[in-house]
């Protein structure tokens, strides 16, 4: 086979093994609690047990005469020594007009502690634990200020003031939509459907906690090894904080991620401390979150209750969609945390569909939990929520089948660019053909023999759809990467994108064999150092359609630039030198120069060219998901026994990869429907769920298994890969695909348009209640 | 303090250790072992099982000590001369693995499963991780790997 042939292998569009796996398989992967520096201390965070407390007194003398015990830090002490709160520069208005009201999230609270298990005292000591013994000794005495952990009762008379500026606990607000087009809409609407959702606060839970190691190198630098999807974020928040180094003198850098779902977006407030210390201390210093920090203090998902409407007229056109929501975005709104409810999942709200009214009603509510962040879809599952539970409940008032329903609605090709009434331009999207893919491969037609099939083992069958779309590309659409030629034989791609877990570096290389036409082996993705690459990061399924854009980009420069290099070296002209595998000749000779070999000929002995790409917009990536369940009656309990997606994302470069994504990303949205759930105790605000004993999560038992196709016939036309973002796909459709089927079961075995009654997570306890007539009442009381 | 003497990955070691010190710190820390994992505090996500002598175990729960004179097998000593395990190059082919961090873990639980039962069902391969929580992937590729791992080994062994 020529190398030609043999690099083509490789390439975008194929199947390959991913570059990262050989090392994490052998249990040499790079986790950053795998790295111990020599001199090392440890930091313990002492946490509030009090979900709105005074800190009255700190007393620190005894934990400080313990053994190895290096400092204690209380929030008072950081304040005095200069250490600042995360800004967030949150860009909506309050009811009141004012700007957005948020105390600022403090490293460790210097005066109140807002939620139960909120830093308040760290101790750093020689081994961990002596700093885990003498955390204890840390003796604090709070006021209790009464606490609220509802976004419904927050917003009462009477309820506890979280932060002064929000008498009302309302961070930020916004309406979205036109009130007075929507109150025609549904006075001239032939049907109009009504529900209460609750999008349920979820634990993102990466398998790898946070987890960091700083130290002040030799000139004086604060370096910083961290497990983030957001380097540059944590460099710059860190120069932002903490006195003394600016953003060049601070160096992130990234191993291996566990996981990050949009939770490890940035830095944290203990990050704050831990890099205080490190400074202050001269001494390198780790912490390493344990599972039930995560529970109580890593950025939580979701949380939001949701009164919606939707009016149509006689023929099923939707009208207008009404929508009220009250987010819980914790004791502190961060700039995501508030984002997401109040923009992001609003640019989605009409999803597919061509609606031309919308009335949104959106709150930031502040109570006494974990503050919220990104996660998985961030805004939009919750938002494809609500319109295809609504979707749903439409077509059974109108005893339509829901999938004719979404057709009657669905935004035609003829239609794009399309506008929704948010000003989200749609590029693409043939949604109608996903649909009828989706049916086929789902065998729509064929459930009521497959129902009684099942109702003759004395269960319940029922079968729920999901058709959506979803923004991508987190708002950041440009990326810049660098090709560097080796003279050892590697092509280095130096990207500020970063891998956690979704195999970015594989399909980066496979975007450079494209180009090179090298074996993918030469290349190697270099990721994860502030001093090499600065960017947005990874997040908002961004990474392929940027910075691969730019990959090859920077790749196709890299090939015209090196053609010259090798017409000088060749004495040939530019013109007539041709590029094929790792190899310059001159046409029409057998005088050539190998690709590498140029490279140790230059200055420096390599080639390094940097490639810019900026998508034209965000990519809007497609599905239609369709999930059977079974019901046992007896014990409530929910089986996914059929699960079929057909997926529009343009061009893929690794079709393993992809696949991983939507069906991975499909069971986070399967663990919200049937059986993750944050709770929190209502009166005292200590957290119910603080280790998977509580938070259930999916198991290898989940389900069967899954068919799922992708379409790849309409490229994205906004950026220069065709490339649709994948990453949160299949979390937002399996979510509603879910529900539904369970909803459809329910509502077969008797309970008609009570079943809509039911809300996640669909715990066997909750189906089984729900078949006795047992429902949560209204979510706004 | 008190001196254990295990074989670890094929090897004698003996090392002096503090009698609390719990199987996956001595792993992690003095033998710098570092594949195998830690992701909760309460023993249910599994990505710190290793086997000792021949069965799974997480190491999170079991005190060094209790090792005396056993033998320890991590994801480190999974590879025969050079050559990776069959559950190993399972994983890679199937794509049983994303972020890599629970996957030491699913691994020693399948070699162990697979030691004892070389043709499990799919359920008989769900209950055999039943202890170890993946995040990424939804476990449908790692199924998938353990099945193909199970059929290389027959092939291997005929």
């Amino acid at each position: 086979m020529s190398s030609v042939l043999e690099a083509s292998r490789f390439g975008s569009g194929k199947t390959v093994r991913r570059i990262e796996d050989p090392a994490l398989v052998a249990g040499k992967g790079q986790f950053t609690d795998d790295l111990n520096r020599p001199d090392q201390t440890h930091l313990v965070f002492l946490r509030s047990p009090y979900a709105h407390a005074r800190i009255v007194s700190v007393d620190a003398s005894a934990a400080l005469a313990m053994p190895g015990v290096l400092a204690v830090y209380s929030g008072a002490d950081l304040v005095q020594a200069g250490v600042k709160p995360i800004a967030a520069p949150i860009p909506f208005p309050r009811p009141d007009g004012k700007p957005a009201a948020t105390e600022l999230r403090h490293g460790l609270a210097p005066e109140v502690a807002r939620y139960v298990g909120e830093a308040v005292a760290a101790v750093v000591a020689e081994t961990l634990e002596q700093a885990r013994a003498a955390v204890d000794a840390v003796m604090i005495d709070y006021e209790d200020l009464g606490s609220v952990i509802d976004p419904v009762r927050a917003i009462a008379p009477g309820a506890p003031v979280i932060c002064p500026a929000a008498p009302d606990n309302i961070a930020a607000q916004m309406r979205h939509g036109d009130a007075a087009a929507a109150d025609a809409a549904f006075a001239r609407a032939a049907h109009t459907v009504a529900l209460d959702i609750v999008n349920q606060r979820l634990a993102p839970s990466p398998m790898e906690p946070r987890v960091a190691l700083m130290e002040v190198n030799a000139e004086g630098r604060l370096i910083v090894q961290i497990s983030n999807q957001m380097p540059t974020a944590v460099r710059d928040t860190l120069a932002a904080c903490v006195p003394g180094p600016s953003q060049e003198n601070i160096r992130v850098l990234v191993g291996d991620v566990g996981g990050g779902f949009g939770m490890k977006g940035g830095p944290h407030p203990e990050d704050i401390v831990l890099a205080h210390a490190a400074l202050s201390l001269k001494r390198p210093v780790k912490w390493c979150a344990q599972r039930i920090e995560e529970f109580l203090s890593a950025a939580a998902g979701r949380d939001q209750v949701t009164h919606c409407q939707m009016a149509l007229d006689a023929d099923g056109k939707v009208l207008a969609l009404r929508v009220k929501t009250l987010a819980n975005v914790g004791a502190y709104g961060t700039m995501a945390g508030v984002l997401i409810p109040l923009l992001v999942g609003p640019w989605v709200t009409t999803s597919i569909y061509d609606i031309p009214t919308i009335d949104l009603h959106l709150s930031a509510v502040l109570c006494n939990t974990a503050p919220t962040g990104a996660y998985r879809g961030a805004g939009r599952p919750e938002a494809i929520y609500i319109v295809e539970r609504l979707m749903d409940a439409a077509a059974r008032e109108m005893k339509l089948d829901p999938a004719e329903l979404r057709r009657r609605n669905m935004i035609r090709p003829e239609q794009m660019p399309y506008t929704n009434p948010m000003a989200q331009v749609y590029d693409t999207g043939q949604f109608e053909k996903m649909l009828d893919q989706g049916l086929a491969l789902a065998d729509w037609n064929g459930f009521d023999a497959r129902r009684a099939e099942t109702e003759k083992k004395g269960l319940l069958r029922g079968r729920g759809i999901a058709t959506f779309l979803e923004w991508t590309g987190g708002g950041a659409l440009q990326e810049s990467v660098t090709v560097d030629i080796k003279p050892d034989g590697f092509i280095d791609l130096i990207c500020a994108t970063q891998g956690m877990g979704q195999g970015i570096a594989t399909s980066y290389a496979q975007l450079a064999v494209d180009t090179f036409g090298v074996p993918i082996e030469r290349i190697r993705v270099l990721l994860g150092d502030t001093d090499r690459a600065n960017g947005f990061g990874s997040a908002g399924s961004r990474s392929l359609f940027t910075a691969g854009a730019a990959v090859k980009i920077a790749s196709d420069k890299t090939i015209e630039h090196a053609k010259g290099l090798a017409a000088e070296a060749l004495e040939a002209p530019a013109a007539d030198i041709e590029y094929v595998a790792g190899r310059f000749s001159v046409a029409g000779t057998d005088l050539g120069i190998g690709l590498f070999e140029l490279a140790g000929k230059q200055a420096g002995a390599h080639i390094a060219v940097s490639g810019d790409s900026t998508a034209a917009a965000p990519s809007w990536p497609n599905a239609c998901h369709v999930c059977e369940v079974e019901i046992d009656p007896g014990t409530g309990g929910v089986e996914i026994v059929a699960y079929a997606s057909v997926n529009d994302i343009g061009r893929v470069v690794s079709p393993t990869i992809v696949r991983g994504q939507i069906e991975g990303g499909a069971v986070q949205g399967i663990g919200q429907a049937l059986c993750e759930n944050v709770v929190y105790d209502p009166e005292t605000g200590q957290l119910l769920t603080a280790s998977f004993m509580d938070y259930a999560m999916p198991r290898a038992d989940v389900f069967k298994g899954f068919k799922t196709v992708f379409d790849t016939s309409v490229p994205c036309l906004t950026n220069a890969l065709g490339a649709k973002g994948v990453g949160e796909l299949g979390t937002i459709g399996a979510t509603p695909a879910v529900v539904n089927a369970v909803v459809d079961a329910l509502a077969h075995a008797g309970l008609g348009r009570d079943a809509e009654r039911v809300q996640m997570p669909l715990t066997g306890e909750r189906v089984w209640r729900a078949l006795k007539g047992e429902f949560a009442g209204p979510v706004f009381g | 303090m008190t001196t254990l003497h295990a074989t670890v990955n094929g090897k004698p070691v003996e090392v002096p250790i503090e009698p609390q010190v719990l199987l996956v710190d001595l792993l992690r820390g003095p033998l710098r072992l570092t594949g195998t994992h830690v992701g909760c505090d309460t023993t249910q996500c599994g990505a710190c099982t290793v086997l000792v002598d021949g069965e799974s175990v997480k190491s999170c729960t079991m005190l060094a000590i209790q090792a005396e004179g056993r033998a320890i097998t991590t994801i480190e000593g999974l590879a025969q001369d050079g050559a990776m395990h069959p559950v190993q190059e399972a994983f890679i082919a199937c794509h049983g693995l994303q972020c890599g961090f629970c996957t030491p873990g699913m691994i020693m639980a399948a070699t162990c499963l697979l030691s004892k039962n070389p043709k499990p069902s799919e359920a008989q391969i769900v209950h055999g991780l039943e202890g170890n929580i993946c995040r990424c992937t939804g476990y449908v590729n790692i199924v998938e790997s353990v099945r193909t791992a199970a059929a290389a080994m027959a092939k291997e062994a005929a």
